[in-house]
């Protein structure tokens, strides 16, 4: 797009009550707002950069991901033919489908049940500030907590499944995603119109029918939102699966975050690129469906940041 | 009252799965960690004891290495936090008003794409940036801006660029939230009524945008508090932060008791945060009604603390 385009809108709506002079006096380029315009320019110069660092390094046919040797796809091939990197990714996806799964049936119930709650319900108040907690605390702390209870639970308690690499990261990570799913469907949850439900209810529908045809088209949205959240925090979480993970399901990030010690190839920054193009395309999809429930684009932007 | 709403019951069983996972997975190992930091390390290869209780191990954190990593995190922290809103405000303001309303939703969507970015990923992408052999150094050498090659990576300045540019985007969505929901007509109304510019920013704009730099800054801030991984990257071993010492306890010293006061001590400074910036929340709230009569929406923290998770 081009900086003019970007500079004070001309507002079009107001043309008609705005008298003539005024809008010439509107139209012309005020240096305030064209030092904005620049200025947000070089913002999302700034918030792109790394970025596309990374993806021109992707390129780079050097053993060393920052020393630039020339440009090739080798870090690609490299990366698809190491059984290492594939492994991890694939943990990570896994992982991410597993967390996003779980953390969405346990917040969307949450959400339901919050947007329902009475004003004063001592549940709902409880609920809603331990989920706030596990939204401030500290991912480490989530890590040192976590894992010595897994250890506890594997060993003392005989829970063997809690040994499995992959359910360790899948629990893990929900407990960090829960709350963003049930935040997210609460705020939806609560704008919305009570009285199809009741009605519904008093058209005799049965409550699955109630759930299913009223409830879960209304809430879909948000819940949506919510699992696509739940994917990439999980996807991204770096700190938490470094604690839990067992030898053999070790996940990307953890990957990344232990080359870093040893050296960093260009083939990270390949995979790093083929998952933020998967990520903007899984992106897109979720927007496309969005939008055919009706919602307005900047709504759409709204719900995936959360707010 | 509708037969819906009537059956409290039936929601709270709704609610039963999320208060059951979350007390076995979240609550129990917590309070787990609460118990070991009053326990002590018995021996070199045992990790921790409870059979005598003290509170021996919080005396233990005041020593000089961790209070001056607190601090510098501390430091760390604010100084991101006071950048990011710096940044963020103008740039919010201009995304929320300044931009036609066609461009709006796109611009959104690019403001997340850093946020749907691998963290650790972007993070590198500054390494190689900083780094005193990489194209920004010789670029740079060449215009004969710097002498010699850039020396800035693995100091403290790389840090805090590092932890600024990771967390903009969640100052940045609460703010304009905030400012697009303020709405165009009482800043028309304030113009109308013969205030300039910069009264409309202060008196109008600011204000009820308040509860969006509240939120912005604890989404900030508080993963701020915890987060190493930005300073293990970006900083070397300059880059020394408080989780990164409650890590190390865990993983190399295999000290518990020590790890978990320490963990405790972060913990609980993280929520007092939380409830001061909250009451201030509620105080600026009770002043602006009551003097300027200007009626905000009543804005959950926890409903914008939901973007923090992604850091």
């Amino acid at each position: 797009m081009s900086t003019t385009d970007l500079l004070d809108p001309p507002a079009r709506t107001e043309a008609a009550v705005v008298p003539p002079i005024v809008r010439a006096r509107r139209r012309r380029r005020d240096p305030i707002n064209l030092g904005m315009a620049v200025f947000g320019i070089l913002v999302f110069a700034f918030l792109f950069l790394p970025i596309v660092v990374i993806v021109i390094y992707s390129f780079n046919t050097g053993r060393l991901l920052a020393a630039w040797e020339g440009f090739g796809f080798t870090a690609y091939t490299r990366a698809a033919g190491n059984a290492v990197i594939r492994g991890s990714v694939l943990t990570s996806l896994e992982a991410a489908l597993g967390a996003a799964i779980l953390s969405t049936v346990l917040g969307t119930l949450g959400g339901l049940a919050l947007a329902r709650a009475k004003k004063k319900a001592k549940w709902a108040l409880i609920l809603t500030a331990v989920l706030a907690t596990t939204l401030v605390t500290p991912e480490i702390v989530d890590a040192i907590s976590i894992l010595p209870w897994f250890v506890s639970l594997g060993t003392d308690f005989g829970f063997a499944p809690i040994n499995n690499g992959m359910v360790r990261l899948v629990v893990a990570h929900t407990v960090m995603s829960i709350a963003v799913v049930t935040f997210i469907v609460r705020a939806r949850m609560s704008g919305a119109d009570m009285a199809l439900e009741e009605a519904a209810a008093d058209l005799y529908a049965t409550p699955w029918n109630r759930f299913r045809q009223i409830t879960l088209p209304i809430a879909f949205p948000g819940i949506l939102a919510g699992a696509l959240m739940s994917f990439t925090l999980s996807l991204d979480n770096t700190i938490v699966s470094s604690f839990v993970q067992v030898p053999g399901n070790t996940p990307w990030p953890v990957y990344i975050f232990s080359a870093l010690k040893v050296s960093l190839r260009p083939e990270i920054a390949a995979v790093s690129t083929i998952m933020l193009l998967l990520t903007l395309a899984a992106l897109a999809v979720v927007a496309l469906v969005l939008r055919r429930f009706g919602e307005s684009t900047e709504d759409i932007a709204k719900t995936m940041a959360g707010s | 009252m509708s037969k819906l709403s009537r059956n409290s019951v039936g929601v709270a069983a709704l609610a039963f799965p999320t208060w059951a996972y979350l007390a076995f997975f979240f609550i129990i190992p917590v309070a787990l960690v609460l118990w070991y930091s009053f326990g002590f390390k018995p021996d070199l290869f045992t990790a921790h004891d409870n059979s005598v209780l003290s509170l021996d191990r919080y005396f233990e954190t005041a020593d000089p290495t961790f209070l001056s990593t607190f601090w510098n995190t501390l430091q760390i922290a604010g100084v991101g936090t006071l950048i990011c809103l710096l940044i963020g405000v103008p740039f919010a303001y201009w995304l929320a008003v300044k931009v036609p309303s066609r461009w709006r939703a796109l611009l959104l969507a690019l403001v997340l794409v850093p946020f749907w970015t691998n963290f650790l990923v972007r993070t590198l992408g500054w390494q190689i940036l900083l780094a005193p052999e990489g194209f920004l150094s010789d670029a740079l050498q060449t215009m004969h801006l710097t002498t010699g090659p850039l020396s800035i990576l693995y100091t403290r300045a790389a840090v805090q660029l590092g932890v600024v540019y990771n967390y903009l985007p969640l100052m940045v969505m609460p703010l304009f939230v905030a400012m697009d929901r303020a709405g165009a007509s009482l800043r028309e109304a304030s113009r109308d009524l013969g205030a300039n510019r910069w009264r409309t920013l202060w008196q109008v704009t600011l204000p009820l945008a308040a509860p969006g730099i509240a939120s912005g800054c604890l989404l900030v801030f508080i993963p701020l508090m915890g987060d190493y991984i930005t300073a293990s990257v970006l900083g070397g071993a300059q880059g020394n932060m408080v989780g990164q010492l409650v890590a190390n306890q865990f993983n190399s010293a295999q000290n518990w008791a020590l790890g978990s006061a320490m963990a405790v001590v972060l913990m609980i400074f993280i929520l007092l945060t939380v409830a001061i910036v909250g009451a201030v929340i509620l105080a600026v709230r009770a002043v602006l009604r009551h003097n300027r009569r200007v009626v905000m929406d009543r804005t959950d923290i926890e409903s914008a603390v939901i973007e923090e998770a992604a850091a």
